[in-house]
């Protein structure tokens, strides 16, 4: 298992560094002029990152808002007694709500919730998983919509929270087989 | 249904703000216009100096009364704070030192002052200034004198109303400071792809991939680059390079976006690349959880692996399956 692991971080430390050299490389041998290419494909770069900023802007006031609203921790207490039906407890809630909309606000509330229950219990290792196993939709879709300008992104955000909630709960009842 | 996740967090963040603030006023949360008693020692001695060190001590169980149910029981006041006192042409002020740990509702308190440095500041009634204390070389140590006072706050209102408002400012100005932080990782491996789209090697990784990735993408014609440029972002993900991955993803968009009929409206291979982006699957544990668990994450990895491949599983058949029901087919650009 060990050495399933130990390979797989090696090949994320040589991903980077193999795609910077073998590009410009396999491109020199076959004579592609590697600098002026490299130039006119980089100038990309800053038009892509403008052309996103509506709809990021978008996305993260309106999130900002709803979490400094408080609508936040009344979503929170208000679903919790429908969640402990399926076995997950209201702790691991906030969690399961931002996750999706915000990378920073999810990995605040691991911290949060270590310096609550201890690094050590289920809670934390419950939510643990379920930051690592999905990711923050909302910013995922604003980021890649809003490069090629699409604005009807069709089933896109119901498929990305059914994944999550799948992962999410995946991920509770995984923790508890384990460790509970 | 982005529209309505969209209006609904508005709206709804609004609707709850107001509601708390009209909770906050018919309960007088923050107990506006009345005085908190303290009890003031002056460690240096008590002068008519303009602003003079003051040592505010807080009687936990007076504070609980006078807050009421608002107080935090767990949290009450420290045994004591440092602050000074200002006097104005309007009167004698008091300030809590900025670095103040307060408790709530204090703490909302100080938030919403208006003063610049966010000390939390009050109005001092009914006090007693204590007899200006003897001169400092006098033999024997100064006893701190102690009298007792009211202090008056500013009045807090809408502290929630004002919060939704400096939340979205703000996150308007983070959103476009993250979009433009990306544009140095962006431009580098645009420009790397650019040569690799040149030499050859975007087209030998389609040739790679295609077997796996055609399933899943049949729209997308069988030499097109598009499938290296997904299959570039695939790997980057989930080897924990999200730097790396989303200037692949956004490439990936622009070629699947020149198949796309409309200028608009996603198409479904548009879907399935965001579907398999938006489930997490990370065969590296996330740096932050590394950080933050330290060793203990060894034991979270194959959970982690093992959620995040279902959730993939989930994406990709609900991007098929929902693709299929009438109101996506009907919108679908590409039909």
């Amino acid at each position: 298992m060990s050495d399933i692991r130990d390979a797989i971080n090696l090949i994320s430390v040589f991903i980077v560094p193999v795609i910077l050299v073998a590009f410009p490389l396999v491109g020199l041998y076959k004579r592609v002029p590697v600098y002026e290419t490299f130039v006119e494909g980089a100038k990309e770069g800053f038009q892509v990152a403008v052309r996103i900023i509506p709809y990021l802007v978008a996305i993260l006031f309106a999130i900002a808002m709803f979490r400094a609203s408080g609508a936040m921790d009344f979503l929170a207490r208000a679903l919790a007694p429908l969640l402990s039906l399926i076995g997950v407890p209201p702790e691991v809630l906030p969690m399961a709500i931002i996750r999706p909309l915000t990378g920073s606000g999810s990995a605040g509330i691991v911290v949060d919730m270590i310096k609550q229950y201890g690094e050590d219990s289920i809670l934390v290792k419950m939510a643990a998983v379920m930051f690592g196993s999905t990711e923050t939709t909302f910013y995922v879709i604003a980021v890649y919509f809003g490069a090629v300008n699409i604005r009807k992104t069709r089933h896109a955000v119901p498929v990305g929270l059914l994944a999550d909630g799948a992962a999410m709960l995946a991920a509770v009842w995984t923790v508890r087989l384990l460790f509970g | 249904m982005l529209n309505y996740i969209w209006a609904g967090l508005i709206v709804s963040s609004f609707l709850f703000a107001l509601g708390y603030d009209a909770n906050d006023l018919a309960r007088d949360t923050f107990r506006n216009g009345q005085a908190l008693p303290v009890a003031l020692a002056f460690p240096q001695g008590y002068d008519t100096a303009r602003q003079v060190p003051v040592e505010i001590r807080i009687d936990p169980s007076r504070y609980a009364t006078f807050y009421g149910s608002h107080a935090e029981p767990a949290a009450g006041p420290a045994a004591s704070y440092s602050g000074y006192l200002v006097r104005s042409r309007e009167g004698v002020q008091l300030r809590f030192g900025a670095d103040a740990r307060l408790p709530e509702p204090l703490a909302t308190i100080a938030k919403a002052s208006s003063s610049r440095d966010k000390e939390l500041q009050g109005r001092l009634v009914e006090f007693a200034p204590p007899e200006a204390s003897p001169t400092p070389d006098s033999a024997a140590a100064p006893t701190p004198r102690v009298s007792t006072a009211g202090v008056v706050f500013e009045p807090v209102r809408f502290v929630r109303l004002n919060a939704i408002a400096a939340a979205a400012l703000d996150f308007a100005k983070t959103a476009a400071e993250i979009a433009l932080g990306l544009i140095g990782v962006l431009s580098l491996f645009l420009g790397l792809l650019k040569i690799g789209e040149q030499a050859g090697i975007i087209y030998a990784l389609v040739k790679l991939v295609r077997p796996v990735l055609r399933p899943l993408f049949p729209e997308i014609p069988p030499d097109h680059p598009a499938l290296g440029l997904i299959a570039l972002n695939i790997t980057a993900n989930w080897f924990g390079l999200g730097n790396a991955a989303t200037p692949f993803g956004i490439k990936a968009m622009e070629e699947l976006q020149k198949l796309n009929r409309s200028t608009d409206t996603a198409s479904n291979a548009m879907v399935m690349l965001l579907a398999i982006n938006t489930a997490g699957v990370q065969l590296v544990p996330p740096v932050l959880l590394l950080a933050l668990l330290g060793l203990q994450i060894n034991r979270l990895v194959l959970p982690i692996i093992g959620t995040g491949v279902l959730g993939l599983v989930v994406a990709i058949s609900a991007a098929k399956l929902l693709g299929r029901l009438p109101v996506y087919r009907a919108s679908d650009p590409n039909r």
